[in-house]
């Protein structure tokens, strides 16, 4: 949790830095500078430290999950696994114990990242009717939200939706797509009050 | 045995005998009762044959013989327009006539080998040589911008004509002038208006995105009514056809409901708070809409107003209680609950919520209730033991139930036509999903749609 709210001043630091030391850009007026004039200035100096010349830019890492465009977040989430799906058995919508050992590493991360505010789309196989589907992947998204709050997340970070079967990830008629298709998602869908 | 003939005869020009429509078919019936109805193509397992008489009304009449030689041409000369209307009008015509599944048709190529002089009597005794118990002639007739038809259908062993009538209209609406015609026939044959002017409602992923769309009863005239490239999904048509209640995800907080204002292409919100809002289904008065909402926790029935005011909880399940569909009496919502079982099953409750009872007890996963406009059958969704969907039909008084249409693919969402004479359905038959039609006593099913996938037909009810 300390390291997480010592990222984003550092990072946006730390673009700025990357800005200051790129010779077209207007060094002093850059709007992005503005927010580290009243942060502190120690972490600048332990990285330079770490830093081996050379341009800095190559070595720095930008916290990712401070990136404002919302979509990259969300790949950089999805390749890293941090929010990962939750799967059901068929026609349920109870949490198996894989879902709730997935669902306590999901909620340790929500809880690591208070500002954030998701969505948990409910999605189902093919293999209902499309209006139960509807209400079984509401039911699978509620389950999924439930079992967080009870982890102790809170509540109002989390909106819920059901797609049923409309958007499957997998499109094959068989076990192994089906089985992909029974879940709940986790998207961000912002930053919000932590 | 035949319905009794309607009791005001709407002919116009010529002077109908109720005795000689009874008496076609008294005759029809004593002359030739070994035309058998259709047989259903895949049998009920288990279902004595008697039931199913039983159960289902017009199917076992046997179907009446009919001579439609070619309509009377327009004179010449005539503007191609206006030929082209023609002939629209009159294999619109055989089409519906044929598709109203009480006749048995003998066109011009049946009809070919009769040696006619125009001498009716003579005619007459030519039609019924092959076999035939009615006749239809008609004309066509140019008269301005217009497109006119005179048709009349006469009794064969008497020569009495039964059926006279007289329809003008532009040549854009020739096609509708036949319907008119159809119906009128089917009514006076049946005792109940033919359907050849009644709309079919769906959803298509055709365009891309899933989206609105209407049809004819036929499949023609397929049009897209929405854009929202979202999903929308689930239509429901309003009693008197002038609005189509739907759901859709395009406002990005959940499935909400809509109405589309045929008329004018407006749409409208009409119930967009709380996590999911689905299924709508009107009253049979039009004023109100049934559907299956959540607040972000149960799945429960509601009803509101047309505009989505008033809005009041019906069911109170820790189960889910979905796709709930008004009765045609509006005293009844039939409706899929898991309560109890933990699987879809079919319900009745009145209107009011109260009165619960379940219909479906066949089978582990039953959705989709439709009824019967008699309010004697609901048809249904019913999953097989492979996985794939058949549609089931369930006697409300009885409870006996029957699978309609099972195998060779999926089969989900039926809906009645408003004579109750034919089900709509989705089915996989063939590959992707498209909108078939199957008379309510199953029989061989006919696919209207051909492009994309297509779901969730709702047949309108008769035009206003």
């Amino acid at each position: 949790m300390k390291t997480a709210r010592f990222m984003l001043p550092l990072s946006l630091m730390l673009v700025s830095l990357t800005l200051l030391g790129c010779p077209k850009k207007p060094p002093k007026s850059a709007p992005v500078a503005a927010p580290v004039v009243s942060a502190p200035v120690a972490p600048t100096t332990e990285i330079r430290a770490e830093t081996s010349p050379g341009t800095l830019s190559d070595q720095v890492e930008v916290d990712p999950l401070a990136d404002p465009d919302i979509a990259s977040l969300n790949a950089h989430v999805r390749d890293r696994g941090l929010l990962g799906d939750v799967y059901f058995d068929f026609d349920r919508a109870e949490l198996r114990g894989e879902a709730r050992e997935r669902l306590a590493r999901n909620g340790e991360f929500l809880r690591s990242r208070p500002e954030f505010l998701v969505t948990i789309e409910g999605h189902c196989d093919e293999r209902g009717t499309n209006e139960y589907n509807l209400a079984l992947g509401e039911r699978r998204a509620t389950a999924t939200r439930d079992y967080l709050v009870s982890l102790g997340v809170a509540a109002s970070r989390i909106r819920i939706i059901s797609y049923g079967e409309e958007r499957p990830v997998c499109r094959e008629s068989n076990e192994s797509c089906w089985g992909q298709n029974r879940r709940s998602h986790f998207i961000v869908t912002g930053r919000g009050g932590a | 045995m035949p319905r009794l003939h309607r009791s005001d005869p709407p002919v116009r020009h010529w002077s109908l005998a109720g005795l000689g429509l009874l008496l076609v078919f008294a005759v029809g019936l004593a002359a030739q009762q070994p035309t058998p109805a259709p047989a259903p193509e895949t049998p009920p397992a288990g279902t004595p044959p008697d039931q199913v008489t039983l159960v289902l009304q017009p199917g076992d009449r046997p179907l009446l013989r009919l001579a439609f030689p070619a309509l009377a041409p327009l004179a010449a000369p005539a503007p191609a327009e206006a030929q082209a209307a023609a002939r629209e009008l009159e294999e619109a015509l055989r089409a519906d006539l044929l598709a109203a599944g009480i006749f048995s048709l003998q066109g011009p190529a049946e009809l070919a080998p009769l040696e006619l002089t125009g001498d009716l009597r003579h005619d007459f005794e030519q039609y019924r040589s092959l076999g035939n118990e009615v006749v239809l002639l008609g004309e066509l007739k140019l008269e301005g911008d217009r497109l006119a038809l005179e048709g009349r259908i006469f009794d064969l062993p008497s020569g009495q004509a039964i059926l006279g009538k007289r329809y003008r209209g532009t040549f854009d609406i020739a096609r509708r002038i036949a319907h008119t015609f159809a119906d009128e026939i089917v009514l006076h044959f049946t005792g109940r208006r033919g359907v050849a002017l009644t709309s079919i409602a769906f959803y298509s992923d055709r365009d891309g995105e899933k989206e609105i769309y209407l049809m004819d009863y036929d499949g023609r005239n397929q049009r897209r009514i929405t854009a929202h490239r979202s999903i929308s999904m689930s239509p429901a048509w309003s009693p008197t056809g002038d609005a189509v209640a739907y759901v859709s995800f395009f406002a990005g907080s959940g499935p909400a409901i809509y109405l589309a204002d045929i008329a004018s292409g407006l749409k409208r919100p009409v119930v967009t708070s709380g996590s999911l809002n689905t299924s709508p289904s009107f009253s049979p008065d039009g004023r109100r809409l049934t559907f299956a909402r959540s607040l972000g926790s149960n799945i429960e029935i509601f009803v509101c107003e047309r505009d989505g005011s008033g809005l009041r909880q019906l069911t109170y399940s820790s189960g889910i209680d979905t796709n709930p569909a008004w009765s045609p009496s509006g005293r009844e919502i039939a409706f899929t609950s898991s309560r109890g079982t933990g699987r879809p099953q079919i319900y009745v409750m009145d209107a009011e919520g109260s009165n619960l009872r379940r219909i479906t007890f066949a089978g582990e996963y039953n959705d989709g209730a439709a009824w019967s406009p008699d309010g004697t059958r609901i048809a249904y969704s019913a999953r097989q033991a492979n996985g794939q969907f058949a549609i089931g039909v369930s006697d409300l008084v009885t409870l006996d139930s029957r699978l309609l249409v099972v195998g060779n693919g999926s089969h989900e969402s039926p809906s009645f036509s408003p004579d109750g004479r034919r089900i709509a359905f989705t089915s996989t038959r063939g590959g992707r999903s498209q909108i078939h039609v199957v008379g309510a006593e199953g029989g061989e099913s006919r696919a209207l749609t051909s492009q994309g996938n297509n779901y969730a037909p709702d047949w309108s009810g008769y035009p206003q």
